[in-house]
C-alpha cells in the first residue's frame, strides 16, 4: 500500500530538493561543504522507516545531528514531515542506546544509574503521506499557473496608442483618459480615440530590441512550460496513481509506538530476533516497566490464541521467520506490514459500522473527556496487533478485501470460533477511531464487552504504571 | 490592507481658536484635514483615532499662526499589488470596468475580464457569458486581485483582475 506513496516522495525529492544545500547561498561551496542531495538521501531513508528517532537516524545516515535538523526543519516548514519532540526519561534512552551498542550525544548520562529521572529532549519525525500529496500537487499547480500566466500576459499592462499622434497609455492612466460622451479613451492631447494595442509581439516581428527581449522572453516561458511537462511527468504520472489509493498514516507519535509496541509483544517474547527495526521501535521510548508487564499480556495472547485453534501459534512465528510477502517488500517490511493492518482496522470498521453505531456514539462522548489517553491507546494497539495476528492466521496473503468480508459477515463464524469473533468486532470499533485520529476512550468499552475482561483489566493497571514513570521520568 | 499608524502633521492655527478648548480645535481641524486624504506613501486615511502628543506651539511671524506639530494615530488603507480586494462597479464601457473598493479606484481591462464575458453595449453597458448567467454591470460586487498599482503623491489608482480562480461577480444587483 505504501509502495506508490514511497515512489511519489522519491521522484519529488529528486525533482525538487536535489539541488538543496543546508548552507546559505551566499557561502562559498568547497568539495567538502558541498552537500546538495542530503535532501533526496534524507527523504529516501525516511520512505524505509516510520517514525523514528532524528539521532538514530543521524548515525544510520552517517550525518551529523546539526545537519540532519537543518535538513528535517527544512522539510518541516516545506509539510513533508511532522516530528514531535519529547522529554523522555533516562531509561528509554538507556535500553534504546543499549540496543544500539553505542554511547552517542545525550545518551551518556543515561547509561548510568538507571534510577535517575533525567530527562532528554529527543525528536522524531516521520513522513506525513497525506500531506506530501497535496504539497506536491499545489507546487505543480503553481508551477504550470505562473508559467501560464505570464505566457499569457494575464499580469501586463493593457497598452493603449493614439491613432493620431502615437501617443501610448496604459491602464494605469485609465482613469484620466475616461470621457463621459461615449466609451472610449480619448488621447490627452488631440482627444483622439484610443486603439487597444492587441499582442504586439506577434504583430510586429521585427520591432524594436524591446520588443525582441519580450519575443525571447515569451519563447522561454513556452519552452519552459514544455520542460516542465516532460520532466516532471513522471512525477504527475505517479501522482495519479496515488490518487484513489487510501494515505497510509502513523498517526501521532504516540500512537504510532503504542501500536508498534504491541505488535511486537502480539510477536512474542522474544523482541530482538526477526526484523531488527521492529524491536527498536519496541524500546523507542516505551519506559522499562513495560517490558516486564508484556509477558503478561504475551500469556494472554497466547493463551487466546491457543483457544482459537493452533494457527495463532504458526502466525506468531511468521512474524519473526518473515513470511513471503514481507520479504518481497525488503526494507520497508516493518511499514507494509503495519499498513496493512491499518488498512484492514479501517476497512472493518467501515463494514461493521452500522452494527456498533450505539456504541460509536456513546465513544464519541467520551472520546473528548479522555483525549489522548495513554492507556487506550495501548489497549487498542493491543487489540489491533491480537486483530493482525487473527487475520493473518485466516488469510495469510489474501488482501484487504477479503479481510472485509469476512468480517463483514460475522453471522458465519459465530458458530465457529467465538472468541475470535468477538474480539474482531472490538477491533473494528478501533478501526472507526483510528480514522479519526487521537481520539480515545473506546478501549474501555471494549473490553467490558469481550470475554477477556480479566486479562484486559490488567492491561489498562500497568499502563497506569507506566503512565506515572513516563510523566516523573 | 488596513494599518493603524502614527502619522505626524504640523497644524497652523489662526489664533482666534487659542483658549480653553485650543486642544478640542486643533483635533476637530486635523481629523478635518486628514481624513479622506490620500498620501501615495501611507495610503488613503480613513480615521483618526487618536492624538499621541502635541508638541509645543511656534508663533509665525506676521501672521500671528501658530504652527503645532502634532502626533496621532489613524486607520489608512493602502492596496497592494497582489491583494484580493472586493469592489463594486462604478462604471462599465468597452474598454473594461471601474470599480471602487472604499476610497480605491480600480480598473479592470477587458482582456483581464474572462474571455467567455462579452461586452453588451446599451443603457446599462455589461459584460455577461453567453448563457447570461453572469452580468457584471454598475453596481454589481465583484471579486477582483490588484495586479498594478500606480502611486502618485496624493493619488493610488489600482488596475485589477477577474481572471482567476473565485474572483468574479460575488452579488449581481439585478437577481437581487
Ligand atoms: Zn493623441
Amino acid at each position: 500500500m505504501i509502495e506508490p506513496y514511497n515512489k511519489l516522495v522519491k521522484l519529488a525529492a529528486r525533482a525538487f530538493y536535489d539541488d538543496l544545500t543546508s548552507k546559505g547561498d551566499n557561502q562559498l561551496k568547497t568539495g567538502r561543504s558541498d552537500n546538495r542531495g542530503i535532501a533526496v538521501v534524507v527523504l529516501d531513508a525516511l520512505t524505509r522507516r516510520q517514525w523514528v528517532r532524528e539521532e538514530d537516524l543521524a548515525k544510520d545516515l552517517k550525518l551529523h545531528t546539526k545537519q540532519l535538523r537543518r535538513t528535517l526543519r527544512f522539510f518541516e516548514e516545506e509539510k513533508i514531515i511532522t516530528r514531535d519532540h519529547r522529554r523522555e526519561t533516562a531509561k528509554g534512552a538507556k535500553i534504546y542506546s543499549a540496543a544500539v551498542a553505542a554511547t552517542a550525544d545525550g545518551h551518556q548520562a543515561a547509561k548510568e544509574g538507571e534510577e535517575k529521572v533525567k530527562l532528554h529532549t529527543h525528536s522524531y519525525c516521520c513522513l506525513d503521506y497525506a500531506q506530501i500529496y497535496d504539497v506536491i500537487r499545489y507546487r505543480l499547480h503553481r508551477m504550470k499557473h505562473k508559467l501560464k500566466d505570464e505566457l499569457e500576459n494575464k499580469n501586463t499592462l493593457q497598452e493603449y496608442i493614439c491613432p493620431n499622434c502615437g501617443k501610448r497609455y496604459n491602464a494605469l492612466d485609465a482613469l484620466r483618459l475616461v470621457s463621459f460622451e461615449d466609451e472610449d479613451f480619448h488621447c490627452e492631447s488631440c482627444d483622439g480615440k484610443l486603439e487597444v494595442e492587441i499582442d504586439k509581439i506577434a504583430a510586429q516581428d521585427g520591432g524594436d530590441g524591446d520588443d525582441n527581449a519580450r519575443r525571447r522572453r515569451r519563447e522561454k516561458l513556452k519552452d519552459m512550460l514544455q520542460k516542465m511537462e516532460a520532466q516532471l511527468k513522471p512525477l504527475m504520472d505517479q501522482l495519479s496513481r496515488v490518487k484513489d489509493l487510501p494515505v497510509p498514516e502513523f498517526g501521532n507519535l504516540q500512537a504510532w509506538e503504542a501500536r508498534a509496541s504491541a505488535a511486537v509483544r502480539a510477536a512474542g517474547g522474544d523482541i530482538n530476533a526477526g526484523d531488527s527495526k521492529m524491536s527498536q521501535l519496541g524500546y523507542n521510548g516505551v519506559p522499562l516497566p513495560y517490558r516486564g508487564d508484556t509477558k503478561v499480556v504475551v500469556d494472554f495472547n497466547n493463551t487466546e490464541g491457543e483457544g482459537e485453534g493452533f494457527k495463532s501459534e504458526t502466525d506468531s512465528t511468521t512474524l519473526k521467520v518473515l513470511p513471503p510477502w514481507m520479504i518481497t517488500s525488503g526494507m520497508n517490511l516493518t511499514k507494509e506490514q503495519r499498513g496493512e493492518v491499518k488498512e484492514e482496522t479501517k476497512l472493518d470498521g467501515t463494514s461493521t459500522s452500522t452494527a456498533t453505531q450505539d456504541t460509536d456514539d456513546k465513544k464519541s462522548t467520551i472520546a473528548h473527556a479522555h483525549n489522548k489517553n495513554i492507556q487506550d491507546e495501548y489497549i487498542k494497539a493491543y487489540y489491533a496487533a491480537l486483530l493482525k495476528q487473527q487475520h493473518e492466521m485466516e488469510e495469510a496473503t489474501k488482501n484487504q478485501l477479503s479481510n472485509a468480508l469476512v468480517a463483514a459477515n460475522p453471522s458465519s463464524n459465530t458458530s465457529n470460533r467465538q472468541v475470535g469473533n468477538k474480539s474482531k468486532r472490538e477491533e473494528d470499533d478501533d478501526g472507526t477511531e483510528w480514522e479519526e485520529a487521537p481520539i480515545a476512550g473506546n478501549g474501555n468499552e471494549g473490553y467490558k464487552v469481550g470475554d477477556l475482561n480479566v486479562e484486559a483489566e490488567k492491561v489498562p493497571a500497568d499502563d497506569e504504571d507506566d503512565d506515572v514513570d513516563w510523566e516523573e521520568g | 490592507m488596513f494599518f493603524h499608524i502614527v502619522l505626524e502633521r504640523n497644524m497652523q492655527l489662526h489664533p482666534r481658536y487659542f483658549g480653553r478648548n485650543l486642544r478640542d480645535n486643533l483635533v476637530s481641524k486635523l481629523m478635518k484635514d486628514v481624513e479622506g486624504t490620500c498620501s501615495g506613501r501611507h495610503g488613503f486615511v480613513v480615521a483618526v483615532t487618536g492624538i499621541e502628543n502635541i508638541g509645543k506651539g511656534l508663533i509665525r511671524d506676521g501672521t500671528g499662526f501658530v504652527t503645532f506639530p502634532v502626533k496621532y494615530q489613524c486607520v489608512v488603507f493602502r492596496p497592494f499589488k497582489g491583494e484580493i480586494l472586493e469592489a463594486v462597479v462604478t462604471m462599465v464601457n468597452k474598454m473594461g470596468f471601474f470599480a471602487e473598493a472604499g476610497p480605491v479606484q480600480i480598473f479592470v481591462s477587458n482582456h483581464l475580464i474572462p474571455d467567455d464575458m462579452e461586452f453588451q453595449s446599451g443603457d446599462m453597458p455589461n459584460y455577461t457569458t453567453s448563457d447570461g448567467s453572469v452580468k457584471i454591470q454598475k453596481d454589481s460586487e465583484v471579486r477582483l486581485k490588484i495586479i498594478g498599482t500606480r502611486v502618485d503623491a496624493t493619488e493610488i489608482f489600482c488596475i485589477g483582475t477577474i481572471k482567476d480562480d473565485f474572483l468574479g461577480v460575488i452579488n449581481d444587483p439585478a437577481t437581487v
